[in-house]
C-alpha cells in the first residue's frame, strides 16, 4: 500500500477509504527486502549434510551464492522458491550431480556424514548409492518391476544369494508403498505401470541401494492429487529412515511434508527455519512476499 | 495489507471481507447507540427496534464465517493472509458478541424490569457515550489500518472501566439508601456491565486491528 487513498476494488457505494495509518507506531517484524545474510538457523543437530559457502557457477552465471545449510537426520528439507532460484541447482550438488554438466563450477564445502564429497578421490558413484535421487517425471527403466528395483543392489553387491535380492525388492517395494500392488506382477514392465505407481517404483530403486539421504526434486509435479497424496505419506514415512531434501514449486506440499523449509531467491538462501514460522510467521519480507503470492 | 497479490481476485476478496466485517461493525455500533437510548430514556420502541434487528448481525457474522472458510479453502492462504483472515474472524466475533450485549440491554426494557432513577440513567448515558466512541473508534482503526488508533482504543478501555466502577459504587450507594429500588439496582447494575463489556469487545478487536497494521506498515515500508 502506498501513501495515497486507496480503495483496494471495494464497491463505490460502500463509501469507506483506506487511508494508510501513520508509521510508527508499531514495530517491524519482517526483515527488508534486501538479500545479504540468511535469517534463521542453518544447522541442525544432528546433520547428515553440512554445506558451507556453497558457490555454483554456470560458465559467466553465478547460480548459488555463498549458500550454507545443513540437512539433518531423520528429517525433511523442503526448498521453496521462483523458477530459476537456485534450489535445483543446490540439491544437485549434494549427489554431485552438476559434474555432469559442462561448464559448471562447484566451490565450499559440502560434508556428507562428515566427510568432504567434492573430494577428486571421492567414488561419485558410492556417493550416489548414498545418496538417491528421485527425479520430477518418473524415469522406470524399460525392465520388469522386479528388475527395476533389483538393478542398484545388484550393480552395488549388495544381495549376497538370490533369496537376498528377493528380500531386499520386498523390502524396498514395501517400503515405498507398492508391494501390494505389483506383488502379483513383479516380472511384468516397470513402464506400464501408472504414473503415481511409476514414481514410487523408482523411489523403491532408490531407497534399494539403502542410501543415507533422498533428495527429491520436484518428486509430485507430473502426478495427480490421489498419487501425490500417496507419495506425500510415503515421504513422511520414509523421513524415519533416511535424511530427505525436496524440491517443491507447491508451497502447500512443502508445508505437508517438511519439517524445515529453506526460501531460496535468485541464488540467495533467504530464509531457513522451522516450516510451521516460515509458513506463519516468515522473518524475511521476500519470503512472506513469495509464500503469499505476492510474486514469483 | 491485504493487497498486492499476484492473483487481483484474491485481493478482490480479502478487500470484500474487510468490507463486510466492517458493516458488521456499522449494525453492532447502531445496535449499542439504540439500546443506551432505549435504556436512558427508557424507550420501548428504541428497545424493540434492537431485538427485531438482531437477526441481521447475526446473519452478518454468518455470511463473514462462510466467506472466510471459503477463503481459506481456495486460497490456501500463508503467513499475513492467514492472520489477517484469522483477525477479521475474531473481531467479526468481538462484534457479534457486542451486538448481545446491546440486546441484554434492551431485553431489560421491553421486559419492564424498573426504570432506572435520574441518576443511574445519566451513568448509563455516560458509560455508553464512551463504550459508543471506543467502538466507533475501533472501527475507524479497522477501516484505516490504522495501528495508532487501535491502540488508543486498547487505552481509552481503562477510561471506561474506571468509569464502569465509579458508577457501580454510586449505584450501590443509591441501593442503601432506598432497599425498596433491589430489583431496578440489580437491572441496573446489568445494563451498566453490558455497557463495559461492549468496552472490552471494542478493545479486543482494536487488539487485532494492530497486528493487522504491522503488516500494513511494512508494506509501505517499500
Amino acid at each position: 500500500m502506498n501513501e495515497s487513498t486507496q480503495t483496494l476494488g471495494r464497491s463505490a457505494d460502500a463509501g469507506l477509504n483506506l487511508r494508510p495509518a501513520a508509521r510508527g507506531a508499531v514495530s517491524s517484524r519482517l526483515e527488508g527486502a534486501t538479500i545479504g545474510q540468511t535469517i534463521g538457523t542453518v544447522t541442525v543437530v544432528d546433520p547428515v549434510f553440512s554445506c558451507r559457502d556453497v558457490n555454483v557457477h554456470y560458465g559467466t552465471k553465478h547460480a548459488i551464492k555463498n549458500v550454507s545449510l545443513d540437512v539433518g537426520k531423520k528429517q525433511v528439507l523442503a526448498m521453496i522458491g521462483p523458477s530459476g532460484c537456485g534450489k535445483s541447482t543446490f540439491l544437485r550438488c549434494l549427489n554431485r550431480m552438476n559434474d555432469t554438466i559442462a561448464g559448471a563450477r562447484v566451490s565450499g564445502q559440502i560434508l556428507l556424514d562428515g566427510q568432504d564429497i567434492q573430494d577428486p578421490e571421492r567414488d561419485v558413484v558410492q556417493l550416489r548409492a548414498r545418496v538417491g535421487m528421485v527425479f520430477q517425471k518418473p524415469n522406470p527403466f524399460p525392465k520388469s518391476i522386479y528388475d527395476n528395483v533389483a538393478f542398484g543392489p545388484r550393480l552395488h553387491g549388495l544381495a549376497r544369494s538370490r533369496a537376498d535380492l528377493d528380500e531386499l525388492v520386498c523390502t524396498s517395494l514395501q517400503r515405498a508403498g507398492l508391494w501390494d500392488e505389483v506383488k502379483d506382477r513383479l516380472t511384468q514392465s516397470g513402464t506400464g505401470l501408472s504414473g503415481g505407481q511409476q514414481q514410487r517404483l523408482c523411489i523403491a530403486r532408490t531407497i534399494a541401494v539403502k542410501p543415507h539421504v533422498l533428495l527429491m526434486d520436484e518428486p509430485c509435479s507430473a502426478l495427480d492429487p490421489i498419487a501425490t497424496a500417496r507419495i506425500e505419506d510415503l515421504i513422511d514415512e520414509l523421513k524415519e529412515f533416511f535424511a530427505i531434501a525436496i524440491v517443491t514449486h507447491s508451497m502447500q506440499q512443502a508445508a505437508r511434508v517438511s519439517q524445515r523449509t529453506a526460501y531460496f531467491h535468485m541464488g540467495s538462501l533467504v530464509e531457513v527455519g522451522e516450516t510451521d514460522r516460515i509458513f506463519t510467521n516468515p522473518r524475511h519480507r521476500l519470503t512472506e512476499d513469495y509464500i503469499t503470492g505476492r510474486f514469483g | 495489507m491485504l493487497e498486492g497479490h499476484i492473483s487481483r481476485s484474491f485481493d478482490g476478496e480479502l478487500a470484500g471481507l474487510h468490507i463486510r466485517v466492517l458493516e458488521m461493525g456499522g449494525l453492532a455500533l447502531d445496535q449499542v447507540r439504540a439500546a443506551a437510548r432505549a435504556y436512558a430514556e427508557w424507550d420501548l420502541h428504541n428497545a424493540q427496534l434492537v431485538m427485531d434487528r438482531e437477526h441481521t448481525i447475526i446473519s452478518s457474522g454468518a455470511r463473514i464465517y462462510d466467506d472466510q472458510l471459503g477463503l481459506i479453502a481456495r486460497r490456501n492462504p500463508v503467513a499475513s493472509d492467514l492472520r489477517a483472515i484469522i483477525a477479521l474472524a475474531k473481531i467479526a466475533a468481538e462484534l457479534d458478541r457486542a451486538g448481545a450485549e446491546a440486546c441484554k440491554i434492551a431485553r431489560t426494557v421491553l421486559h419492564q424490569a424498573g426504570r432506572p432513577g435520574r441518576g443511574t440513567s445519566t451513568d448509563a448515558r455516560h458509560l455508553a457515550n464512551l463504550a459508543t466512541s471506543l467502538l466507533r473508534l475501533s472501527l475507524e482503526a479497522l477501516d484505516q489500518l490504522d495501528g495508532e488508533l487501535a491502540e488508543q482504543v486498547i487505552d481509552r478501555d481503562q477510561d471506561l472501566d474506571a468509569e464502569y466502577a465509579a458508577g457501580l459504587r454510586r449505584l450501590l450507594s443509591r441501593a442503601l439508601e432506598d432497599p425498596a429500588q433491589l430489583e431496578v439496582t440489580v437491572e441496573a447494575a446489568f445494563a451498566l456491565k453490558a455497557l463495559e463489556r461492549i468496552g472490552d469487545h471494542a478493545r479486543n478487536a482494536a487488539q487485532q486491528i494492530v497486528r493487522i497494521a504491522e503488516q500494513a506498515i511494512l508494506r509501505r515500508k517499500d
